[in-house]
């Protein structure tokens, strides 16, 4: 178990270092000189230019650059930012810090329960017209993006019934739609996903003899079945957890979140790269490491990897 | 099943002495903050270096000048007591008030005020507009070239009394905002003092600033006009045009500043008809066209199609829910120096496509595609522009976005060919508009136009003391850039806010909001 | 004429719910856009300040914009605008990822090694954050979009290419146009290229979906499909500050959307239970 931990930790490295180096390219590829921007009307100004120049290092060789920024970023310093001049990134996005992942694991907390229930409640009922109907609901919730939904959850839970504010953030009601709306699509695929391998289980021969041996069927699912089912549920949750950084984006955009992902829509169109670079990697950053910790628990779950015994 | 034991006693006086005891800490606790909206983060919390709406806003509120504008729009003494011409008339010498303290603590001396406007027009410091309000001070230019570091023309007579000469007449020169600060806050806090502290002796003082999110202030009890009524004010950051609106209906927000994508919402909705504000605003909505970016703008004939094919009346009903009126020129009305009989523009796509054929551009053909700029809240006027030009003048005219803060500093620099912006008047005369906006010499002549009998009226017109006169010297000034078609004006916009009921004594003028000293919140 | 395998293909696909519901919306939803600019009754580009925001009327049966455009003809428009858009990204991530799933699976060795370490980078990124790159340094607009998708779909189209080539290339034809000599090309185009068609078109046919979704998201942001062309994301975003007092904007926009991914998505499950059974449990 320890060597497949270690050598899953190490993999991580060159694809993490290629992130950086791809972040710190791209900054240099973007058009326009950022000092010239940042000098704004005082345009003619030499001295001030140099001494912009020389606090951001951008008088230094490139490689030079490469490395410091590198060794920033280990560090936790992504430089400064274009906009907001001689602020340093992190300054800037540390507010944002304490949002979006708070946003992304509170979905993805709701997302799991809410799908299996959900998945096996339809297995159990199969062929029903709710098992019909939830499928409905359930291909909806995979579809539709959530901004298309949000228009109508917004619509009725906010305008209409005034239940939950509309924007905002700060205290629990405001949390409850933007989680809402993020868990939904990740809920829907886990309940696709739950039904069908709660249905392939509950054809199995030990649960039928389970059955038959007249032990409830309450507890024979939640013994045996559920068990067998959340396991490989396990490794979409990686799959899933991108699609819910990428959900934050947006519904931060809708409902005026100060998250990372607001940020870096406003970053991007007021040209400050650092930020927005910034924001990336550390999205990519925990994108890799739920991937690690889901790939961690899978390989301590399946037997075979936790006893240590070699893959043929 | 055994019977649950009822609690003790002191158990429940134990809770109901918590209960009054929380309900007692939380109603003193509870500050009287007024929370507004900004449409996004103040550029500089500096005053030295803002030239920009929503930074001013806050700036207001914790630094004074000479001269303030009152609730009525007109201009009344602030930290000058009084003030009278030099003897030539080509300077000012100004008697300031005693006992104004700093939010520093220290107390407001001639010496500040030295030292405030050699700050400004020191290169390093990167002023902003003030630089343009002192720009016939003698020795200013000097000062910017960075061959003097101290500023000749402003003499420290005594304490209380400062003269200031300049190198030609600027008669406007007490009415310009310029922000006092303590000339010790440098040296008390170190170069990044603005991120900490407020030096200035208005009614609030800096308390922090967490970018997206809000600027807070606090009541500055020492405030020489006497503390503020409220704890503080909270500006919250909120770009999304009717999330503010959202706020507010919940209770988040005290004022609100109606963007204008919001102002059908606004206007139409019965449940905001008591809380309603609108004033005109001071403000000159316009297309820049840069003759120097974009060679066809040359052509006068060519500049006056792209004004007549804008039907300010639909834009009036259409994109501002009728919040806003037709503009024909370069003042708005409720300023000084307004003309009432400034000729109509009308609509009128026929002559337009006339002119241009005139011009040498036939049915549209050979005028290069061209991008027109603005900022988000504007892109359905954007749009509305495109779409006109490419309807009617068969003009491709592409729409471009861009964000805020590189927009300002790229249309400072002149490098913008085609735009929709406006300009806010900072104090009562229309001189603020005609040369901060169209002369050649000024910073803020965004489309670089240049043109030497217009720059001659308004030199005159700056020299001019008698009101009267000085107007009609605005008048005509504003016909030779009416004829010339500088620009193609569009409407004036009429200022919407919506205030919470407990909510009084918010002052809302032409030239935006007076510094909140006066609020009460019930 | 029982054992053709065509007839088969179809009547099965009669018999599957999902293919049939997911092919009807597909198909009108394609017809919509291949004839929009015939279907369309206005122009999407002409503003009417005067009739902003018109409810559902019998001269615009969807109601018209914030700037009084009509919203049934910008709805018809933005359809063959998502649909260009995810056909375009269609066309240069299969043509890429097959080519280097190919590469990679036959050659092996070093070209599948470094093919390979590229597809891991780009999965590292979460969905859209690559999107949102890509949109800093090549700015806003169509051009980004598809170049921004293409670059982020493609890897699996590789990774998928690439163990079907490495579980083709023990079969027995294989081996014999080997020992036979033929050129390694031609095993390529000739022998292996139409074995993977099935799959592949599976996953095309899945990913459209995602394409469609993805594209809305960025011009739901603003840095997609810029004014005045129409697209449903911009759409939405348009609609939802009028949500309160006219929300026939945001509602229709979001319901044209959501059908089309639904079919999309109800067409692609379709296919892969009927060509490709075992990809279920992948």
């Amino acid at each position: 178990m320890l060597g497949y931990a270690l050598r899953r930790l190490f993999g991580l490295v060159p694809v993490l270092f290629v992130v950086v180096a791809l972040a710190f390219v791209a900054n240099r590829l973007t058009p326009g000189d950022p000092v010239l921007m940042m000098l704004g009307t005082r345009a003619g100004d030499e001295a001030l230019a140099a001494n912009l120049r020389h606090q951001y290092g951008l008088d230094r060789p490139l490689w030079q650059q490469f490395v410091a920024y590198v060794g920033g970023v280990l560090r936790g310093d992504f430089g400064l930012s274009y906009r907001f001049v001689g602020t340093p990134v992190v300054e800037v996005i540390k507010d944002g810090l304490a949002v979006s992942p708070i946003l992304a694991i509170a979905a993805l907390a709701l997302a799991i329960p809410l799908g299996v229930a959900v998945g096996t409640f339809a297995a159990l009922r199969r062929n029903s017209w709710i098992d019909l109907g939830l499928i409905v609901v359930l291909v909806a919730g995979i579809s539709v993006p959530n901004f298309a939904m949000a228009a109508f959850l917004v619509y009725l839970v906010s305008l209409k019934l005034g239940w939950l504010p509309v924007a905002g953030w700060g205290t629990l009601r405001h949390a409850v739609l933007p989680v809402l709306l993020l868990a939904i699509p990740p809920s829907a695929y886990l309940a696709r996903l739950a039904r069908t391998y709660m249905l392939e289980v509950l054809q199995q021969d030990y649960v039928r003899t389970a059955r038959a041996k007249g032990l409830r069927p309450r507890l024979v699912i939640y013994r045996h079945a559920l068990r067998n089912t959340v396991v490989p549920l396990l490794t979409t949750i990686g799959i899933l957890f991108g699609g819910l950084l990428s959900g934050t984006f947006v519904v931060e955009t809708i409902f005026n979140l100060p998250g990372l992902g607001s940020l870096a829509i406003q970053a991007i169109f007021a040209r400050d790269y650092p930020v927005t670079l910034a924001i990336v990697v550390l999205f990519t950053v925990f994108y890799a490491g739920i991937n690690l910790a889901v790939d961690l628990v899978y390989g301590w779950v399946d037997p075979r990897i936790r006893l240590g015994r070699r893959e043929a | 099943m055994p019977r649950c034991p009822s609690p003790p006693r002191s158990t429940a006086i134990v809770l109901v002495l918590a209960v009054l005891g929380w309900l007692a800490l939380a109603g003193r606790a509870e500050a009287k903050l007024l929370r507004l909206n900004v449409v996004a983060d103040p550029a500089t919390l500096n005053p030295i270096q803002n030239s920009e709406l929503v930074s001013g806003d806050i700036i207001d509120n914790m630094y004074e000048g000479f001269t303030a504008i009152d609730k009525d729009g007109k201009i009344v003494a602030a930290l000058a007591e009084r003030w009278q011409a030099l003897d030539d008339g080509k300077g000012f010498r100004f008697t300031l008030r005693k006992g104004v303290k700093f939010h520093t603590g220290h107390e407001l001396t001639a010496a500040d005020v030295k030292w405030t406007f050699e700050r400004v027009l020191t290169p390093a410091e990167k002023g902003g507009l003030s630089v343009t309000y002192l720009g016939k001070v003698v020795g200013a230019n000097e000062m910017l070239d960075g061959k003097s570091t101290e500023l000749a023309g402003v003499k420290v007579v005594d304490a209380a009394t400062v003269e200031i000469r300049f190198t030609e007449a600027d008669v406007l020169f007490p009415m310009y905002p310029l922000r006092i600060i303590d000339r010790q806050v440098v040296k008390d806090q170190g170069p990044d003092w603005v991120t900490k502290v407020s030096a200035g002796t208005g009614p609030f003082q800096f308390v922090h600033w967490k970018r997206g999110q809000a600027v807070e202030l606090s009541a500055f009890k020492g405030y020489w006009r006497g503390a503020p009524q409220i704890d503080g004010v909270a500006f919250l950051i909120v770009p999304n045009v009717d999330t503010a609106i959202s706020m507010f209906e919940a209770n988040e927000l005290d004022l609100v500043d109606v963007p204008e994508a919001a102002l059908r919402r606004v206007l139409g909705d019965a449940r905001f008809q008591g809380q309603l504000i609108e004033v005109p605003a001071a403000q000159v909505r316009y297309l820049g066209l840069n003759q120097g970016l974009y060679p066809p703008f040359k052509d006068r004939r060519v500049r006056e199609a792209v004004a007549l094919v804008i039907n300010r009346e639909a834009m009036a009903k259409g994109l501002y829910a009728g919040a806003a009126t037709p503009l024909y020129g370069s003042i708005t009305p409720g300023v000084p120096g307004y003309d009432p009989e400034t000729p109509k523009i009308a609509y009128d796509p026929e002559r337009a496509r006339k002119l241009l054929a005139e011009a040498g551009f036939p049915g549209g053909k050979g005028l290069p595609p061209i991008d027109i700029q603005s900022t988000a809240p504007f892109k359905d006027d954007l749009a509305y522009f495109s779409n006109q030009f490419k309807k009617e003048l068969s003009w491709d005219v592409r729409v471009q976005v861009v964000e805020r803060a590189s927009f300002i500093k790229a249309m400072n620099e002149g490098q913008v060919p085609f735009f929709s912006w406006g300009w806010t008047a900072d104090y009562p005369d229309g001189g603020y508009f005609l040369s901060q906006m169209w002369h050649s010499k000024s910073r803020f002549n965004r489309p670089r136009y240049s043109n030497p009998k217009y720059d001659e009226l308004i030199d005159r017109a700056m020299a001019t003391a008698d009101n009267e006169a000085r107007y009609r010297l605005y008048h005509q000034a504003e016909r030779v850039l009416m004829e010339d078609w500088a620009m193609a004006p569009l409407t004036v916009r009429v200022q919407v806010a919506i205030r919470k009921p407990g909510v009084s004594n918010v002052y809302l003028t032409p030239f935006r909001y007076r510094p909140f000293a006066e609020v009460r919140i019930n | 004429m029982g054992d053709r395998p065509g007839f088969d293909v179809v009547r099965r696909f009669r018999r599957s719910r999902n293919a049939v519901l997911g092919g009807t919306i597909v198909s009108a939803v394609v017809l919509v856009a291949l004839f929009a600019r015939f279907l369309a009754p206005y122009s999407v580009e002409d503003t009417d300040l005067l009739a902003v925001w018109g409810p559902p009327s019998l001269a615009h049966p969807l109601g018209t914009d914030n700037l009084g455009r009509d919203t049934l003809s910008r709805l018809i428009v933005g359809a063959q605008v998502s649909l260009l858009i995810a056909l375009s990204v269609l066309a240069i991530t299969l043509t890429v990822g097959v080519t280097f799933g190919m590469l990679a699976g036959y050659r092996g060795g070093l070209v599948d090694a470094a093919v390979m370490r590229v597809v891991d980078v780009i999965f590292a990124f979460p969905e859209l954050i690559f999107a949102v790159l890509l949109a800093t340094v090549l700015g806003t607009g169509t051009r980004t979009v598809v170049a921004a998708l293409a670059v982020v779909w493609w890897p699996g189209i590789a990774r998928l290419t690439r163990s079907l080539v490495l579980s083709l290339r023990t079969a027995l034809f294989i081996d014999a146009a080997v020992t036979s000599g033929t050129p390694r090309r031609t095993i390529m185009l000739r022998h292996l290229l139409p074995n993977v068609v099935a799959p592949i078109i599976t996953r095309a046919s899945i990913g459209v979906g995602f394409l469609v979704t993805a594209e809305a998201t960025l011009s739901f942001l603003g840095i997609g499909v810029q004014e005045p062309t129409p697209s449903w994301g911009g759409m939405i975003r348009d609609g939802l500050s009028a949500l309160r007092t006219e929300p026939q904007l945001a509602l229709f926009a979001s319901l044209a959307l959501g059908i089309t991914i639904i079919g999309f998505n109800l067409l692609g499950d379709g296919l892969r239970d009927l060509l490709d059974p075992r990809a279920r449990d992948r």
